[in-house]
């Protein structure tokens, strides 16, 4: 195993689940290659986290909490539902998938380049100048993101557009679908309910929207900040369907649930409730608004973090030590282009 | 069908009507042309656009936001979006045409209808008369606005044959068919001489206020005042060339914009001219940017902020007199 002298070469042990990633079918639980596809999507989203911990770290920059809350359904997302083709990221028959929640990028940017959409190495400069990598993500830049954004509230809108388009292509775009992930604390905002109004008004049954419930906003937590509640009554209220995920980093229960939807589309958008906890598997982040915004402020403490995910899931799923501690070792806070002549201080968060 | 009267293609000269029948056309010869309503259309023109093409009005509901950011997902399906509400709303989408737009670099086309006074007593909450402070300087966005019916269906088609974000201000009220000559052609970035009648005064316009500026320019001439008039109906981009040759060859400038004297045309005229170092006095035909435009007929709104011809001619003898 002495691939693992370079902890960004993960094929190893992590490669698409997918040959084509261009098709979708169902996997189920009682077939055989279920436990397998479990268990591909685990480490997946274990590698989105650790890379996160890592560009995050190199950019003093990011949002944990958020990212690490989403990771387990972006990897479902990828590795089993999308049909996308990363080198050519503009496919006319790919399903739309956007982040609505863009602060949460970092986990997205680690997808993405771990499906082929550009170098992983390219995480090192996350929010560098001059690099494509935007602290908010820039579709004019970035290969695989859907539209710029970062002001919350705006994405839904986008996508009900987008599927509306789609349904006017007719027939033989009618599989087609678009996914929208959004913020519990993004609900907040009127123009989320404006888009949900809209999309249960023109029935797009080719729309899911997915909010990750992590119960924390940026500064506290939603239920004391502004509740959302009772959100499946709301969303019902507005004519979309809401299913929900008890434990949004099961991957088998997002798995399963998604091959329902499949069949599922009857002139209604789609509402998916993912429960999640903030931080997921960082255990200083986890439940902690502290941790919505702020990199790791030293190596040290990224290190830290990479090696507890090790302990919770790169253990179990066959990751060597080595691959945290090197990925550890290979943190460098990236420093800025230019000196100053006035000798401005300032501590990035 | 739609429910609202449809005026005749040639009876009425309102600009948003022609509108509404210029892309309505324009929609016939590219079909992915849609027009988004925000619950306004028989006010926007879009009604008429409704009429010939029911299945591409796309109704949104009082939901301005919501309008913007559907058009961005629209058109990156291939549509070419207008949408289409009060130029006054744009200030509650300006988050939205900033980012999923212009940021972005959707090809959506923005159309804000009633700008300005020529717009009944719509009223202090209705009235659009600062909105060009912010929309200048929205990086990407292009922002037109037509002075007669010939140069906005024109520039209609220039934003639909031009990739990317355009903004259209366009009026209420009736314009003039063509105020320039037969062979006029707009074209994005470039303004035009209207009048070349000597070089005492340079009136500088744009939208509507040709109209006002060439009554003046008449005044003037008859006073013996040496007039020459440029029409600036692209301001972003804004035609600087055609600015400095005026500039350098006339004593007083004076700007003429159906919106406040600050953040528009004026200020664009006034910050191309500080950098360039070209030291020519500029007054200011236009609103008062420390008012809300309270409701009353217009021609008491153009008394009361000094916007006629008589206005004009009173600046222009002023301005040269600061010479």
């Amino acid at each position: 195993m002495s691939n693992f002298l370079d902890p960004f070469n993960f094929e190893p042990f992590w490669q698409p689940y997918r040959k084509d990633t261009k098709r979708f079918q169902e996997v189920f639980p009682h077939q055989a290659a279920f436990p397998e596809l479990v268990r591909q999507t685990e480490t997946l989203a274990y590698l989105i986290r650790s890379y996160t911990v890592y560009s995050m770290t190199c950019a003093a920059l990011g949002h944990p909490g958020g990212s690490f809350s989403e990771a387990d359904f972006i990897a479902v997302m990828y590795n089993f539902i999308l049909r996308f083709n990363p080198f050519d990221s503009k496919w006319n028959q790919r399903d739309v998938f956007y982040l609505s929640k863009c602060h949460a990028c970092p986990a997205l940017y680690a997808a993405l380049a771990l499906f082929g959409y550009f170098p992983l190495s390219d995480l090192t400069r996350y929010g560098a100048w001059d690099s494509h990598l935007e602290s908010h993500p820039d579709s004019t830049t970035t290969p695989g993101i859907e539209i710029s954004g970062g002001s919350l509230g705006q994405i839904p809108g986008v996508a009900v557009g987008r599927a509306l388009g789609i349904r006017r292509h007719g027939p033989d775009e009618g599989d087609r679908m678009v996914y929208v992930l959004l913020g519990d604390g993004e609900c907040n905002e009127g123009a989320v309910w404006e888009a949900f109004m809209a999309a249960g008004h023109y029935r797009l049954d080719n729309l899911v929207f997915i909010i990750d419930y992590n119960k924390v906003q940026a500064k506290g937590f939603v239920n004391t900040d502004m509740s959302i509640e009772p959100l499946a009554e709301k969303l019902a209220a507005f004519n979309l369907e809401p299913w929900e995920v008890n434990n949004g980093h099961n991957v088998a229960e997002i798995i399963d649930l998604f091959n329902t939807l499949h069949t599922q589309r009857r002139g209604k958008p789609t509402a998916v409730i993912l429960n999640t906890v903030k931080g997921k598997k960082v255990s200083i982040c986890q439940y902690n608004p502290n941790w919505h915004t702020s990199a790791p402020r030293e190596t040290g403490m990224a290190q830290d973090w990479l090696w507890e995910l090790w302990e919770r899931d790169g253990q179990r799923l066959g990751i060597p030590e080595e691959f945290p501690v090197r990925l550890g070792k290979a943190i460098t806070v990236v420093p800025p282009l230019h000196d100053n002549p006035d000798q401005i201080i300032e501590k990035q968060a | 069908m739609a429910q609202f009267t449809i005026p005749e293609r040639n009876a009425s000269k309102e600009m948003r009507y022609q509108m509404g029948y210029a892309l309505a056309d324009l929609a016939h010869e590219f079909e992915n042309i849609v027009a988004v309503d925000a619950d306004l259309r028989s006010s926007s023109g879009l009604h008429i656009f409704e009429y010939f093409h029911p299945d591409k009005l796309i109704k949104m509901g009082i939901a301005e936001q919501n309008m913007i950011t559907v058009s961005a997902g629209l058109s990156q399906e291939g549509f070419i979006p207008f949408p289409c509400t009060f130029d006054a709303f744009s200030r509650r989408f300006l988050d939205q045409l900033y980012i999923s737009v212009a940021y972005a670099q959707t090809n959506v086309k923005v159309l804000g209808a009633y700008v300005g006074l020529f717009t009944g007593k719509a009223g202090a909450t209705h009235q659009s008369d600062k909105e060009l402070g912010v929309l200048l300087r929205v990086p990407n966005l292009r922002v037109i606005e037509p002075g007669f019916n010939v140069e906005m269906r024109q520039a209609l088609r220039v934003a639909v044959e031009t990739a990317g974000p355009f903004y259209l201000r366009i009026v209420r009220c009736e314009v003039e068919e063509n105020e320039i000559n037969a062979d006029y052609q707009f074209q994005l970035g470039k303004g035009v001489t209207v009048i070349d009648e000597g070089n005492d005064v340079g009136l500088v316009s744009t939208g509507y206020m040709i109209r006002t500026a060439k009554i003046a320019a008449d005044k003037l001439l008859n006073k013996g005042i040496g007039v020459r008039l440029d029409h600036h109906p692209s301001l972003k981009p804004f035609d600087t060339t055609l600015l400095y040759d005026l500039a350098t060859k006339v004593k007083a400038i004076v700007t003429l914009e159906n919106h406040c004297v600050s953040g528009g045309l004026f200020s664009l005229v006034a910050e191309a001219l500080a950098l360039k170092g070209v030291q020519v006095p500029v007054g200011a035909i236009g609103t008062d940017p420390e008012d809300f435009i309270h409701t009353g007929h217009v021609n008491d709104l153009l008394a009361h902020y000094k916007m006629t011809s008589d206005d004009v001619v009173a600046q222009a003898e002023a301005v040269l007199r600061l010479k």
